[in-house]
């Protein structure tokens, strides 16, 4: 599964398409900035409610390929700037983080 | 007498901090606002304070000297004192229970300690200061309460880094005020005072939510220090023991 495959797994909308295509990793869901800095992947999507910049400065030096932002969350024009500069995937969704999670594992565990 | 307070802002110690932003130029825009007391509260440090300690000396302002700290929930906490090698003490605790995570001045911005007259002495890289310390919400009130810190949560209303946000909801601890953005119940700040802050990050954020407080006769020592039991009283707060 690749990035560009998110939006036919859960109903979102691409808020920052300024990215390089390549197959994700895995996920990881949180909203702590230091559990993710500390725990997730390199090439992850991160599930989460924290949209601001540092969320994007975390993803970049976490390697993350994406985030997902849940609860449709409105995202900063700074969080945006910040993710086109690093080349950071961003969509924003209207589910929460366990629905968004779960539809995420089950596609990148082939039980979709 | 009635002051002008402002008890949170940063300066370019913290990475979200403009380099424009330094202690002088804090010092000089809140003394020609006419600010009357003015916290420096950079995240989970206070290496800028004696710069700008030396700064409010010059511009005739009273100082509190501190710093933002994050708890381990990422809720943001101003811990205040009266002088600065107090600041610096608790300053150095806070390093103590920090995470190791490196600083990368490209994503985060640059973290710089400077003089009083904005030389700039040293560039922290060995962590990025806004980083989590290890520290939950009550252990970290407790901490500078202990140190004789006036406790005041950041931006309680705030979807980021505010109690509501993090922790759903304002615990009970060692603190004295309530910082909020918007106006708050006092039900939801636990019978504290609501004060607001101006969280300068740039120099045209200074001042722009002071709050008024009456200050009794004699709330500065004759150092020039400000009396933190003076400002509790000020804030509806009792004594130590509280």
């Amino acid at each position: 599964m690749n990035i560009g495959d998110i939006p036919s797994v859960l109903p979102c909308a691409l808020a920052q398409g300024s990215y390089e295509d390549r197959p994700l990793s895995g996920g990881f869901a949180g909203d702590l900035l230091s559990d993710v800095m500390g725990k997730a992947k390199a090439d992850a999507v991160l599930v989460t409610v924290q949209a601001h910049r540092n969320t994007i400065a975390v993803a970049s030096l976490a390697g993350l390929a994406a985030v997902v932002v849940c609860h449709g969350r409105p995202v900063p024009e700074e969080m945006l700037d910040a993710a086109r500069d690093e080349g950071v995937a961003v969509f924003v969704t209207d589910l929460d983080p366990f629905e968004a999670s779960g539809r995420l594992w089950a596609a990148l565990n082939g039980r979709a | 007498m009635r002051v002008l307070c402002d008890l949170h802002n940063h300066s370019c110690l913290s990475p979200c901090g403009s380099l424009e932003l330094s202690p002088r130029v804090l010092a000089e825009r809140a003394a020609a606002l006419g600010l009357g007391l003015v916290a420096l509260t950079d995240h989970n440090s206070a290496l800028n304070c004696p710069a700008f300690a030396e700064n409010a000396r010059r511009a005739g302002l009273a100082a509190l000297y501190g710093a933002e700290a994050t708890t381990s929930e990422e809720v943001h906490v101003l811990c205040l004192f009266g002088r600065v090698e107090e600041a610096l003490g608790f300053g150095r605790f806070l390093a103590e229970h920090a995470p190791p995570f490196p600083h990368d001045a490209r994503l985060f911005g640059d973290q710089a300690v400077v003089d009083a007259d904005e030389n700039v002495l040293e560039l922290v890289e060995e962590r990025w200061l806004v980083a989590a310390l290890d520290l939950d919400f009550g252990g970290l009130c407790a901490a500078a309460a202990s140190r004789g810190a006036l406790v005041v949560p950041a931006h309680v209303d705030r979807s980021a880094n505010g109690a509501f946000a993090q922790l759903g909801f304002l615990p009970e601890a060692s603190y004295d005020a309530v910082e909020a953005l918007g106006p708050l119940d006092a039900e939801r700040a636990l019978g504290r005072r609501v004060i607001t802050g101006s969280d300068a990050h740039h120099p045209e954020q200074v001042g722009r939510r002071a709050f008024a407080l009456d200050l009794e006769e004699g709330w500065m020592f004759a150092d020039g220090s400000v009396d933190l039991e003076a400002l509790r009283r000020a804030l509806g707060r009792a004594g130590p023991g509280r």
